[in-house]
């Protein structure tokens, strides 16, 4: 350690390491892009091809008018793409997200963070091992979060009066995204006055898109063999044909619990009740415990661990004593939940 | 000696022998065991068999071999020329545990001591004459520490052959003798010639003895430490010396395997937990599973 | 915005300066098993990477004095990898000057820009290099499918489908 200190050169600034949506999506120009649509015209992105050219108008690519060129470019080259912070709708806290004013795409930033790694980046090293991904985000999620906000209130509004923030006060910018007003349509009653728009937050509405993405959530699910069981399986072992009926409502409030993550928790529990899924085992007051896996009973495929995540199995030790609702629950038939019942059933004859 | 082989690739462990004497086929054997670089900070450890038939026994004597230690370099250089020479009764094999072997077969999640590491190349090396078809009978070991335990060891190995093992064996038996200067000659040749695998700048070649407690090694592990990467490979990390230089001279590096209570349970956990406190949503299982979590800072 | 300035982090936007993305040269990129605990040069090409070994079924090298077994991760084609270097306070300020030139010469073209998308307090990051595969290491054992950095590397293909618009009725 104490070398590094000595060295005062020795040290370098903290370098980020991002997964952003790559060329092909740029070609397409889905929103998903991250780059200047001048520029992103015709000419791949990735360092080696470009690194000779030089920097500014010269960029101009022959088939782009030259006067739209410039006037796209003074405006827009230093500018185009931007992290701000904005809320998280799920936890109302603040998070990191990504512009690109240019394509007109709002991103979320998720960063993969494990203990004890670290990046050798070229002839360097960084301590932290992160790597950050930047995927396209739909905006609604995050105004959804203002209009529920501004519903209390129970008028029709303007949205530059709902996407208010002093806290977070770039969510401005989210006005700025021309497509808004046309999803405005999947959670808001609409009135138009003077050519002016405004909007009432609509919980049926929302309720139904909210259907809407957790179906396709659902499907992206199965195309991506993720295991939505309890069952902790080895990505080598998970064989295509699993799929059953019984499990469709794994894969429903697994999608469930991943849209829930963009949403409030109220909106989440009414998500719930309008899938109609049964009440999640996450209403027990504590996980299972891990010593489950030496238990000689076997472990079923169908048991719901939703909420209970690998963190809660790791860190168990404290909870392996049945507190009073557990033994309650193990008495109640839940449909859907049966093998949660045997589970604790199971351990509490042991413990008897 | 051609060290070649090991010079081609000096990161494992490399096994050189000579052709087995056709008379080691037909007539019972005494074999003798030794070591040499065991203690040193930098360098291979190498390993070491003699063997030659018990009717041959005295000739070997009359070579003088002696216990390497007791030898120069250039004796030890022309007693092995010798034996070379005596190629028709006497057979040798080594094997060479680079220092980056012994480091992270030392510093492995499963540690692997230096003992049970000698133990098992010795007893492999027992094990490879044999495959060769040597006729081994007596076999004479070497041993720094408790001999009794090792030779009990070795004789449940090789249940047929009457094993010795016995500190000071290198003075009081030929063959084991005839080992050492094979596995002496070898750890010299090797370390004049080591090739480094990275690439060091102004590389000092005088690293004295490699013995923890010579100035000259100590003074050149403090000037090719790198903060970083710590040492080349041709130290061994496991020592204590280059643990104590690279706790003052290099950046500090935490394992999984890195023993600290506390890293077990982090505080947010522990809150979940907590019923009558206000429940934090934690993120999807999809995310936890997967390490992701939404960036706060950047 | 882990530079103290909690508070203005809510505010400040940092804009990535697109030319960089462009010009970011191609780096070598290695995922390690272990937290080194320090941001700083690191001879990599004299240590390293000659130390590399590739053995049946894995690579191997050694770090410290333990074993490291790995494999290639190739991003998947529809991302691309950048590292990014937020840029000094003072390199903001050199670049303030070009700025507001630009904004300068856009007050001619007659279009109404109430609140530039740059403001004096925002920062900057750039990308420095560019990578598609990494090396991906574990500690004595080979990481594997079941490694958690693989299992994020299927995030953006799932986020698609989360955050695609829905059809219409």
């Amino acid at each position: 350690m104490a070398a590094g200190e000595d060295c005062g050169d020795g040290h370098q600034a903290r370098q980020y390491v991002f997964l952003l949506p790559g060329k092909h999506g740029r070609r397409v120009e889905a929103g998903v892009g991250v780059v200047h649509r001048a520029r992103a015209q015709g000419t791949a992105l990735s360092g080696g091809e470009r690194a000779e050219q030089p920097e500014g108008p010269r960029l101009w690519q022959p088939g782009a008018p030259p006067s739209d060129y410039l006037k796209d470019a003074s405006k827009k080259m230093e500018s185009g793409l931007m992290f701000v912070k904005l809320v998280n709708p799920c936890s109302g806290e603040g998070a990191i997200y990504l512009f690109d004013m240019c394509l007109q795409q709002l991103f979320e930033i998720k960063v993969f963070k494990e203990k004890h790694h670290s990046w050798f980046i070229n002839q360097s090293v960084q301590s932290e091992g992160h790597l950050h991904f930047a995927t396209p985000m739909d905006p609604l999620f995050l105004v959804l979060h203002y209009l529920t906000k501004a519903d209390k209130e129970g008028k029709f509004q303007p949205l530059d009066q709902v996407v208010v923030d002093d806290l977070f006060p770039n969510c401005i910018l989210l006005l700025k995204l021309p497509d808004l007003e046309k999803l405005l349509r999947h959670v808001t009653e609409e009135k138009e006055i003077d050519s002016k728009k405004y909007y009432k937050y609509s919980k049926e509405k929302t309720l139904k898109w909210l259907e809407k993405k957790v179906n396709q959530t659902m499907a992206a699910l199965k195309i991506n063999k993720i295991n939505v069981g309890a069952r902790v399986q080895s990505a080598a072992f998970c064989s295509a044909d699993q799929v059953s009926s019984d499990e469709e409502e794994d894969y429903i409030r697994y999608a469930h619990g991943l849209i829930s993550d963009y949403i409030p928790k109220e909106l989440s529990d009414d998500l719930s009740k309008h899938l109609k899924l049964p009440e999640p085992p996450a209403s027990l007051p504590k996980p299972p415990s891990k010593k489950i896996k030496l238990s000689d009973e076997p472990v079923e495929a169908k048991e719901d661990y939703t909420k209970f995540n690998t963190k809660d199995l790791k860190t168990e030790k404290k909870n392996s004593k049945m507190t009073a609702a557990q033994k309650a629950l193990a008495k109640v038939d839940k449909s859907g939940m049966k093998s949660i019942d045997s589970f604790f059933g199971a351990k509490s004859k042991k413990k008897i | 000696m051609d060290l070649s082989e090991l010079e081609r690739d000096n990161t494992g462990r490399c096994r050189l022998s000579s052709p087995v004497p056709a008379v080691c086929h037909k007539e019972p054997c005494v074999l003798g065991v030794d070591e040499a670089g065991r203690g040193p900070v930098l360098g291979p450890m190498v390993y070491a068999i003699c063997y030659c038939p018990l009717s041959r026994l005295a000739k070997l004597k009359a070579l003088k071999v002696a216990d390497s230690k007791t030898l120069s370099e250039s004796e030890r250089e022309r007693l092995f020329a010798k034996m070379k020479e005596d190629r028709d009764f006497v057979g040798w094999a080594l094997d060479v545990l680079s220092p980056n072997l012994i480091s992270t077969s030392m510093l492995g999640r499963v540690k692997y001591n230096l003992n049970s590491l000698s133990h098992d190349t010795a007893a492999g090396l027992v094990q490879y004459a044999l495959d060769q078809g040597v006729k081994v009978t007596q076999v004479f070991v070497d041993t720094v520490g408790m001999p009794e335990k090792y030779q009990e060891r070795l004789q449940q190995h090789f249940p047929g052959i009457e094993v010795t093992v016995k500190a000071k064996a290198d003075a009081l038996y030929p063959v084991v003798s005839a080992a050492s200067i094979c596995a002496k000659v070898a750890r010299d040749q090797a370390v004049k010639n080591w090739q480094f695998v990275e690439t060091l700048q102004d590389l000092d070649a005088d690293y004295g003895s490699g013995y923890p407690n010579d100035p000259k090694t100590k003074a050149w592990l403090k000037k090719h430490v790198d903060p970083v990467f710590g040492f080349p490979q041709f130290v061994r990390f496991s020592w204590r010396t280059a643990q104590s230089i690279l706790e003052k001279e290099a950046e500090g590096v935490t394992w999984e395997d890195s023993s600290t209570e506390d890293q077990e349970v982090p505080k947010r956990i522990t809150s979940y937990f907590c019923p009558e406190g206000p429940r934090p949503r934690l993120p999807h299982r999809y995310f936890q599973e997967r390490g992701l979590e939404s960036a706060t800072t950047l | 915005m882990d530079s103290g300035d909690e508070e203005a982090s809510e505010k400040y936007r940092i804009h990535l300066r697109p030319a960089t993305l462009r010009d970011a040269v191609p780096a070598t990129l290695h995922l390690l098993p272990c937290e080194v605990l320090a941001d700083r040069p690191a001879p990599v090409g004299r240590f390293f990477t000659p130390a590399i070994r590739q053995r049946p079924g894995a690579l191997e090298v050694s770090f410290r004095g333990r074993i490291l077994r790995g494999e290639e991760v190739v991003v998947p084609p529809s991302l691309a990898g950048y590292v990014m270097v937020m840029d000094e306070k003072a390199e903001v300020l050199a670049g303030l000057g070009k700025k507001q030139e630009s904004r300068g010469s856009e007050k001619g073209d007659g279009e109404e820009e109430p609140q530039p998308l740059e403001r004096d307090f925002d920062r900057f990051i750039r990308a420095t290099a560019s990578f598609a595969r990494f090396h991906l290491w574990g500690l004595e054992t080979v990481p594997g499918p079941d490694a958690k950095v693989r299992g994020a590397l299927t995030w953006p293909s799932l986020a698609a489908a989360i955050h695609t618009q829905v059809p219409e009725d």
